[in-house]
């Protein structure tokens, strides 16, 4: 569903120039849980952007579905970022002033639905993320796993094609990871989501189907992955309930 | 276009409902000041030209006053144009008057005046002269070689000290008159008018008598003949009755005449007013732009993450104009609750000038829509203009910074 050839991207020009991206190729087939890893420097957050359409790419070609993302122009990347790309940011990036439940439904009512209509399907989504009952909380007062899990669900709304995660468990503990790590497991799982996530950890692996290493801007591997953490061993329904604890 | 609308004002809600209160007040605050520097000024000006005006009705020009046509220097026959006028139903009183070019000396001190020829007894129906005489008497009937002359060129009241005087003329003093045609005469001072201001002040009275001997007229001239009403606001209106009642002279009402006069007289007065008008716009247009720029700089990365997450750029642009225009709107009525306690309490308390200058700030709806329409338009602009620029740039720097 997603291929890229031949990426590249360049930051700045003349010497201070960076070759963040040496031109790497790869695909992703839908219903994939991706993870991305590599020393820190050689080009994940980088290739992240460009694929969620927050950043150009210097060279290359990148297509979606079959469509060529890389020359869209602006008005119809944005609508592409609003339907089609879900991405969630290290740092959860959401709107301090709005609650759960209106970080995720303005998206909705961008999309032209009825605030009514948009506010069903952010309970619904905040819901899958196991944060029932707590739409009405602003920010401050959700704790560091919850307010990436109310990304996730702003990221989930909209039904994506694609997640793509940077980095989302780095702001938090273990227990916090493991319940957004079972977030993504249950969406893939359940509902066919495809997830590209960039991780430095390395027991992370143990959720995902492949890895792709990346050294220096280019692809050092790409393995497949036995997934060791199974959903009905673990769950995030049993996570859950640990969390309205 | 209706979903930028939806999600503009989401947007600018909830940063309104869960913002910083305290910023708020001190924005709001800060408008208001604006606002009320962009009309408490002009309302003073207003206050202090009103009070010109009233001088204008009860001095030189009544409420309408009537001037010989073309080159003139006279109206030839103003006794037939006052038989007219006294007919018209809604005249209260007129009179003729001869204004005369004239130097007084006095111990070796000389200043250039007009000397108004007049008929006393009927200027206590028309003028406020009788009323304003510091020092000695009015004119009488009989009244032949005397004079009323201003306190500023007898050198007793305010304003002496910045026009030429005579020093302390007091009544009962004797002054030599040089009218323009040279003829001389002596008189003595009968009283000293004060009115503090200087188109009374700076002037002097004689009985029309006088003016007619001196310049050898038939009892039948003048340079305008002036005209009170019975009902205050009828000035046009018995403007036209007068023309219909078959008098041909140029008749103004006191607000055309004051309004040509004030803009001469006063048109520093008038440049100062339009100066800080600009000024305060200029100011207060400023100061609404960096307002919202620093909000907006605050915020640059909320709009980089809305972006990222696909929210149209038109949609947070309008966000801000919605919340920009929405501070605004408090600010005026926060400043106009500030005017019109000042006008109140000045209105109350006038600010007194020359002792006896009271000057109340007038209330101008005009001014006050004008000002409001003015900071609206503003706050849209300063809205607009730093979203639609930090909108524009790269998501990456709204978020990252670089
Ligand atoms: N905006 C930028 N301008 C210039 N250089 C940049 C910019 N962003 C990234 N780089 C450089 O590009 C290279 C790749 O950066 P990138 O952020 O993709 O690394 P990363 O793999 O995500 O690292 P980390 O694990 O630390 O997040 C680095 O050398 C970085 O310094
Ligand atoms: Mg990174």
């Amino acid at each position: 569903m997603i291929i890229v050839k031949d990426l590249k991207r360049c930051y700045g020009t003349g010497s201070t120039a960076v070759k963040a991206l040496k031109g790497v190729s790869f695909e992703i087939n839908k219903g994939e849980f991706v993870a991305i890893m590599g020393a820190s420097g050689s080009g994940k957050t980088t290739l992240l952007r460009i694929l969620a359409l927050l950043d150009d790419a210097t060279d290359g070609e990148y297509t979606i579905r079959g469509l060529k993302v890389s020359s869209l122009p602006e008005s119809e990347r944005s609508y592409y970022r609003l339907t089609q790309v879900g991405y969630i940011f290290q740092d959860y990036a959401l709107i301090n002033e709005m609650s759960a439940a209106e970080n995720v439904y303005m998206l909705s009512m961008m999309e032209g639905r009825s605030k009514k209509e948009s506010y069903a399907t952010a309970l619904e989504a905040l819901d899958k993320v196991g944060l029932k009952g707590k739409h009405d909380r602003v920010p401050d007062e959700l704790s560091g796993g919850e307010k990436q899990r109310v990304a996730i669900a702003r990221a989930i709304a909209k039904k994506p094609d694609i997640l793509f995660a940077d980095e989302p468990c780095a702001n938090l503990d273990t227990i916090n990871s493991t319940q957004v790590l079972d977030v993504f497991k249950e969406l893939n799982e359940k509902y066919g989501q495809t997830i590209v996530m960039v991780t430095h950890e390395p027991w992370h692996t143990d959720y995902v189907d492949r890895v792709i290493t990346f050294k220096d801007g280019s692809l050092l591997s790409d393995e497949k992955q036995n997934q060791k953490v199974k959903l009905s061993s673990l769950g995030y329904g049993s996570c859950s309930t640990v969390i309205n604890k | 276009m209706i979903d930028d609308i939806r999600v503009g004002s989401l947007i600018a809600y909830c940063s309104v409902k869960r913002g910083n209160k305290k910023t708020l007040i001190f924005i709001v605050f800060v408008l208001s000041l604006i606002f009320l520097n962009l009309v408490f000024l002009p309302s003073m000006i207003g206050g202090l030209s009103g009070l010109f005006t009233g001088f204008m009705q009860d001095y030189p020009y009544g409420d309408i006053v009537i001037e010989p046509t073309g080159d003139n220097t006279y109206i030839n026959n103003a006794d037939n144009v006052l038989k007219k006028v006294r007919a018209v139903e809604g005249v209260r009183a007129a009179t003729k008057r001869v204004d005369v070019g004239a130097s007084i000396n006095h111990k070796q001190k000389v200043v250039g005046v007009t000397i108004t020829g007049m008929l006393p007894i009927e200027e206590y129906d028309i003028s406020r002269y009788p009323y304003i005489i510091s020092e000695g008497d009015f004119l009488g009937d009989l009244s032949r070689d005397e004079i009323i002359i201003g306190a500023m060129i007898a050198g007793t009241g305010f304003g002496s000290e910045i026009y030429d005087n005579l020093g302390e003329v007091r009544p009962g003093a004797l002054v030599d008159v040089t009218y323009s045609n040279g003829v001389k005469r002596t008189y003595k001072v009968k009283g000293i008018m004060e009115g503090t201001f200087e188109v009374v002040d700076l002037n002097a009275l004689v009985h029309y008598k006088e003016i007619e001997d001196v310049y050898g007229l038939e009892g039948k001239e003048a340079t305008s003949v002036v005209v009170r009403v019975s009902e205050q606001g009828t000035e046009t209106f018995m403007k036209d009755k007068i023309r219909e009642a078959g008098v041909n002279e140029q008749i103004f009402t006191w607000a055309d005449k004051s309004e040509s006069l004030i803009r001469q007289a006063l048109q520093s007065m008038g440049a100062i007013d339009t100066m800080s008008k600009i000024v305060s716009l200029i100011v207060g247009a400023a100061l609404v732009l960096i307002i919202i720029y620093i909000n907006v700089l605050n915020r640059k990365k909320e709009i980089g993450i809305l972006k990222a997450v696909g929210i149209t750029p038109r949609s947070i642009v309008l966000s801000y104009a919605f919340l920009s225009t929405f501070y605004v709107c408090l600010g005026i009525s926060a400043g106009l609750i500030l005017y019109f306690t000042l006008m109140f309490y000045f209105q109350a308390n006038p600010v007194v000038f020359y002792e006896t200058m009271k000057i109340s700030p007038t209330i101008d709806p005009v001014l006050l829509i004008q000002s409001i329409a003015t900071m609206l338009t503003l706050s849209v602009i300063a809205g607009i203009l730093p979203a639609w620029s930090v909108s524009k740039e790269s998501i990456l720097k709204a978020i990252w910074g670089r």
